[in-house]
């Protein structure tokens, strides 16, 4: 079984929000409501600004807290390591919303459950990457099997100083941000 | 996992190689639709929601569009959409469409309209243009367009004899660029694209250029694998842009200076003798009097008139040097800047030359080698202009793609000749053209004013008979000739039927030319298959195979197109007098210009005001999509970016909301401040598009301001005709 | 630094808000109700009791108010949920390490025994006019084991309202609540309201001395309880640090934050200094008026203290997180 990860080159990420879009067309997500985000950070003075560009998403957590709290079994963690939610056995107690440190996840009011980023499953089954990773204008998403040791991630993450979000919580996220900065002379 | 493995297997059969996680695996949309079964079809197509023309996949699903995807055959979408392509859904489903033909019942602007038959609307048009070219002659027909809609309506306005047909695209965009570079180089800097090899780039220089924001799918994706290659990005901008962030040279220049540092890295790269002296004596004419000319701007004076550090413009273009010629000074796009831009543009083109950019490997690849077949479909040819077209007005450069306000300025004065009625498509003119009072007073002198379009616009609901066009993904529209690297064709077909009684423009326009009398100038055929039927022939005399492209890959490539890099046996050809890259411009020179651009200072904002500079979002293309529910979404209204000394000096919060008044008194709707190291102290920038004045669209209507109202001043270029729009000093009046 | 986030959603952005006054009255209330169980119990185990002749416990009403109210408590849990047809899924599987999953099944075992006993407690003038006889049998059947039941209410009262505290203490997100000092809290205030709501009820004044000493013990724990939890996050990290500064922050965002604390801060130590006077006080057989007013407006503020707390840690919390823009 895979274990499916996503990298994020944030040089490469121009804040298009092709990614924004194309998932909640792929989800269907309800208007208002978003299953990932780009931060765009500004530090410093006129004119010596940094920026740094950041698309987030559900982690798919090793130790997902949502997955731990949900008092139903419905947030749970597949054997390809993705977390997913099954929304027949959703009951909308919204817990997993509180206890995410990301708040990756919202309510599908159209349903009453809890949604978030599934990695799009549904297209992995088909062989496809994920609607956002495919769309990325910027090549700035990467995703692809940890076990395999030569796919595209395994490759980077070897190569590349990384890091994960909020790692001192110990949550284990899956999605890993790789950061050159341009050197501004 | 939830599915099952003979699923598996079917899908990764599928997938090239049976390879699992490929860049979206397509096949053959018929195939894909076969292996996911019900009621799945993909239909490939091109999208519209801006102007590049990306390659598209249409996912529906019982007759809906569920997804839009990108192409990955295609060369200006490689497999990607961007937002607004991916949210080209909710133009589709847009119920503020407009959904049926309507006449104008009242005063124009009262927005009072009776709904009417296609028959009754196109039989009232046909009628008024009869009685209109009777009386003035036909060239009082005029039109003003933007995007594919506008060519049928062309073909009718030609086959009665008008000439008088403008794109805003020009003289207010990238017309003056294409001018400057035909003068140069005897081609435009790109005719699908800009021929810029970015992703082969070691050194990208982007003069108010806003990649990142300014969202061409393909040359964004060449921009961004560049970066991530760790090429060197040079950025001038006033503007702490997206493209400024990933740069190692951010340049915020004072506006209006730009020739100035462009005239002395010409000066540096001359005087140092860094140019490239084999190319430059190879293919160029007029270095020494370039020399001559530029010797007087040096680096000292260019550092006090654009306010950059002198090091910073040095160190800038030796950066530049050292890697050329893998290195490219993009030729920038809109261009409409401060009424002198034509030399600017020149400036940039001569800047490549120097560098022996044309024609290299990470600098501008050479134009595709392709011919196509002469296709008009057995159409005769138009009858001759009954009068000379206006388009051109005084400017001895103007391009054949006209210069719209010279139209307006004939249609108010009514000078030299009469313009009596317009035919609007797919621009919105309000916000496309300087100076609202005068496009008004224009339409005010009209007896009939036609708009094609999609939705109901503040500059369609003046119009006198509304025509609904349905949109990209509902209509067929021509075989398009795709030039990137290679050459290529691509096609537009529709995905599901039109909505509500709107039709395709090509039907618009071909039963208007029978209403006019001007069958022959029809499309062959009736019924709504005609256009295709036509498309067929069009393939069929270009050598290509239809069925492949309309059902299978959606783009196809011309074999042996391809031929970017100068070689021994590729060499360059200029389509120039010299047949060399002209540094030295004698076409210039005849007609009283400058032959090597000098500079010219521009006027500067008084004490107390901010020049209005603008731009463009990602997530939006012009006023055009601010509407569509997934985009407006992301961004609802526009902000206008004020530097935070002068926020404080002037006590304006982060998100408070202001209005700018300019230096003719004119005000903006409302607008969040945003105050931001990202912004020089002189200028202040918004987002073009925003501010609609629509009330039928009702997520748009009133959100952000305006900034075409606001650029009541326009200086002409005098070369090109390109209206200077950067010329507004605004002053910030806070909301109470 | 300036940050701007395209794909918010209102329910985390700017600030988390899932969950509302809707579960924080259930907190209340959940507390209120384990703490009636033990408080009830404590008064019909504790030796050396002066309340009458009665067989069974003083004040019956009490364990009858425990379910009663866990039931109103529940309700508007209930209303919180987003699919309210569906709360059968909570009883469709046991998630040994979800504490939300914990109090699905707490519920189910609280209710029994708190209707035992409520039975089993009823005097034998109730028990007359209850016209049911199943009820009526089951009674009576009960009453001879009221003692065990009342053992086994005590620590389950203790369970209860140590759960409310501990729901919140494991959401590692918040860092407010991710304290195990928490379910302390609840447990001491909802031990507290319980002792106040047995001062209101009861009518025999050696009950009513009796709990309002215990209540000055419990809420001198629970004000304890209360620094510790303050202290503990001013001594931790970032995250821990901001988010207890809503309570000493008087501006306009966070003015509800600062008044909670403030309210805390008046009424506790009000009702001690009110108990106090009362214990200490001279006393006949008869409770007087002014004493009365004492006891039982003590235990008001008690209430209110209790409700407070509740509120402005399910609100606070929320607000607490490792940000937006946190590595």
């Amino acid at each position: 079984m895979p274990r499916y990860a996503m990298v994020i080159d944030q040089s490469r990420c121009i804040g298009c929000m092709a990614c924004v879009v194309a998932c909640k067309r792929e989800n269907d997500v309800p208007p208002e409501h978003y299953r990932t985000r780009v931060l765009e950070m500004v530090q410093g003075t006129f004119p010596d600004l940094t920026t740094e560009m950041r698309s987030e998403l559900c982690n798919h957590c090793d130790k997902a807290p949502c997955v731990n709290i949900c008092p139903t079994g419905a947030s749970h963690h597949e054997e390809d390591g993705t977390v997913q939610i099954d929304r027949k056995k959703c009951v909308g107690c919204k817990a997993c919303i509180t206890s995410c440190p990301y708040n990756a996840r919202h309510i599908n009011k159209e349903l009453g459950v809890a949604d978030k980023c599934t990695f799009c499953q549904h297209r992995l089954i088909e062989g496809k990457k994920p609607a956002c990773v495919a769309t990325c204008v910027g090549g700035s998403r990467i995703f692809g099997d940890l076990d395999d040791p030569n796919s595209e991630i395994s490759v980077l993450l070897r190569k590349t100083s990384h890091r994960v979000l909020k790692k001192s919580i110990g949550t284990g996220p899956n999605v890993y941000y790789i950061n050159q900065y341009p050197t501004r002379s | 996992m939830a599915f099952s493995r003979r699923n598996f297997l079917k899908f990764a059969a599928m997938s090239a190689g049976g390879a699992v996680l490929a860049d979206t695996p397509f096949i053959s949309a018929e195939a894909r639709a076969k292996a996911e079964g019900g009621n799945v079809k993909y239909v490939p197509t091109s999208c519209e929601m801006c102007f590049w023309k990306c390659g598209a996949i249409a996912k529906v699903v019982d007759g809906k569009v569920v997804k839009l995807e990108g192409n990955p055959y295609h060369p200006q979408s490689r497999g990607k959409l961007c937002a607004r392509g991916q949210g080209g859904i909710g133009q589709l489903y847009d119920e503020d469409r407009l959904k049926h033909p309507m006449i104008l019942e009242g005063k124009r602007g009262e927005g009072k309209y009776r709904k009417a038959s296609w028959d009754e609307a196109l039989d009232y048009v046909a009628k008024k243009m009869k009685a209109i070219a009777a009386k003035h002659g036909p060239e009082a027909i005029a039109m003003m367009s933007h995007g594919s809609s506008g060519d049928y309506i062309t073909n009718v306005l030609k086959a009665m004899g008008s000439r008088n047909i403008a794109f805003p695209s020009f003289a207010q965009c990238k017309g003056i660029r294409d001018e400057a570079w035909l003068l140069t180089y005897g081609h435009k800097p790109g005719s699908s694209c800009e021929q810029v090899d970015l992703e082969n780039s070691r050194v990208i220089v982007l003069i108010g250029t806003h990649l990142g924001e300014n969202m061409h799918n393909s040359q964004n994706q060449e921009f961004a694998e560049a970066v991530g290659r760790g090429a060197k990005i040079i950025c001038v901008d006033p503007r702490y842009s997206t493209a400024a962030s990933k740069s190692s040279f951010w340049l915020p220049i004072k506006p209006g200076t730009d020739t100035a540092l462009l005239l002395a890295w010409i000066n540096i790269v001359i005087s140092e003798e860094l140019y490239d002296k084999e190319y430059v004596e190879k293919y160029t004419v007029g270095l020494e009097e370039v020399k001559e000319a530029v010797k007087k701007y040096t680096p000292e004076w260019a550092a006090q008139e654009t306010e950059l550090p002198m090091r910073q413009i040095i160190e800038s273009v030796h950066e530049l040097c050292r890697y050329a010629p893998n290195v490219v000074v993009h030729p920038g796009r809109h261009y409409s800047w401060y009424g002198n831009d034509t030399q600017r543009a020149r400036a940039v083109a001569i800047l490549n030359a120097l560098l022996g950019t044309w024609g290299r490997k990470g600098g501008m690849w050479l134009p595709p080698k392709a011919k196509f077949a002469k296709f008009n479909d057995g159409a005769p040819a138009y009858p001759p202009a009954s009068k000379p077209p206006l388009i051109r007005g005084d400017f001895p450069f103007a391009g054949g793609a006209g210069v719209t306000q010279v139209l307006r300025d004939a249609t108010i004065t009514g000078n030299p000749y009469p313009i009596k009625a317009w035919f609007v498509a797919g621009t919105n003119l309000m916000k496309a053209l300087p100076n609202q009072e005068k496009t008004q007073d224009a339409i005010d002198n009209l007896d009939l004013l036609v708009a094609v379009d999609i939705m109901p616009t503040e500059t369609v609901m003046l119009a006198d008979v509304i025509l609904p066009e349905c949109t990209y993904l509902e209509r067929h529209d021509g075989l398009y000739k795709i030039k990137t690297r290679e050459a290529g064709v691509a096609i537009r077909q529709p995905a599901v039927e039109p909505m509500y009684e709107t039709k395709p423009a090509w039907w618009i326009g071909s039963e208007l030319c029978k209403k006019l009398g001007l069958d022959q100038y029809a499309v062959k055929g009736n019924g709504m298959d005609a256009w295709e039927g036509r498309m067929r022939r069009q393939a069929k005399a270009w050598g290509i195979d239809f069925d492949k492209l309309s059902k299978d890959t959606g783009y196809v490539t011309i074999p042996g197109s391809e031929r970017p890099y100068i070689t021994a046996d590729n060499q360059p050809f200029f389509d120039t007098f010299s047949e060399k890259i002209n540094l030295y411009s004698e076409a210039l020179e005849e007609e009283g210009f400058d032959p090597v651009p000098q500079y010219e200072e521009v006027e500067q904002p008084p004490k107390d005001m901010f020049r209005l500079i603008y731009g463009r979002s990602p997530v939006h293309t012009f006023s055009r999509t601010i509407n569509t529910q997934w985009l407006w979404e992301l961004q609802k209204e526009n902000e206008v970016w004020l530097n935070k000394k002068e926020a404080k000096r002037l006590g304006v919060k982060n998100g408070q909301y202001v209005r700018l008044e300019n230096q003719d008194g004119m005000r903006c709707n409302k607008i969040k401040a945003k105050v931001t190291e990202r912004i020089r102290h002189d200028c202040v920038y918004m987002v073009h598009g925003f501010g609609h004045n629509a009330p039928q669209m009702t997520r748009a209507d009133g959100s952000g301001a305006d900034d075409q109202k606001l650029i009541t001043k326009y200086i002409e270029d005098p070369i090109t005709g390109g209206t200077g729009m950067r010329v507004n000093f605004v002053k910030i009046i806070k909301e109470a | 630094m300036e940050l701007s986030i395209t794909g918010t959603n209102a329910i985390t952005y700017p600030v988390v808000h899932v969950w509302d006054w809707r579960v924080a009255i259930y907190l209340f209330l959940g507390g209120l109700a384990g703490g009636l169980m033990t408080m009830s119990a404590i008064n019909y185990l504790r030796p050396g009791k002066k309340c009458g002749p009665m067989q069974s416990v003083c004040c019956w009403q009490i364990p009858v108010l425990a379910p009663i109210l866990l039931s109103i408590g529940l309700f508007f849990l209930w209303l919180d949920l987003e699919r309210k047809l569906h709360g059968h899924l909570f009883y469709m599987t046991f998630k040994p390490l979800s504490p939300m999953s914990w109090g699905a099944w707490i519920v189910l075992i609280i209710y029994p025994l708190m209707i035992l006993y409520a039975l089993a407690a009823l005097p034998d003038e109730v028990k007359v006019r209850i016209k049911n006889a199943f009820i009526k049998n089951t009674a009576d059947a009960l009453a001879p084991h009221l003692a065990k039941l009342a053992k086994f209410n005590l620590v389950f009262g203790v369970l209860l309202a140590i759960y409310t505290g501990i729901l919140l203490s494991t959401f590692v997100a918040r860092p407010l609540w991710n304290s195990a000092i928490l379910p302390l809290l609840f447990l001491a205030s909802g031990m507290s309201t319980g002792a106040a709501v047995m001062i209101i009820v009861a009518k025999n004044k050696e009950v009513k001395l009796f709990f309002t000493k215990l209540d000055i013990w419990l809420i001198l724990g629970e004000l304890l309880i209360i620094a510790l939890l303050f202290y503990g996050h001013y001594t931790g990290d970032a995250a821990h640090q901001a988010a207890i500064m809503p309570f000493f922050n008087s501006s306009h965002d966070t003015f509800p934050y600062f008044l909670s604390i403030v309210t805390i801060g008046i009424v506790l130590p009000l009702a001690i200094v009110m108990k106090f006077l009362e214990v200490t006080g001279k006393h006949t057989d008869e409770v007087t008026g002014f004493g009365l007013f004492l006891m039982n407006s003590s235990a008001v503020l008690v209430l209110i203290g209790g409700a407070v707390i509740r509120f402005a840690l399910v609100y606070a919390g929320q607000l607490s997180g490792y940000g937006y823009v946190m590595m």
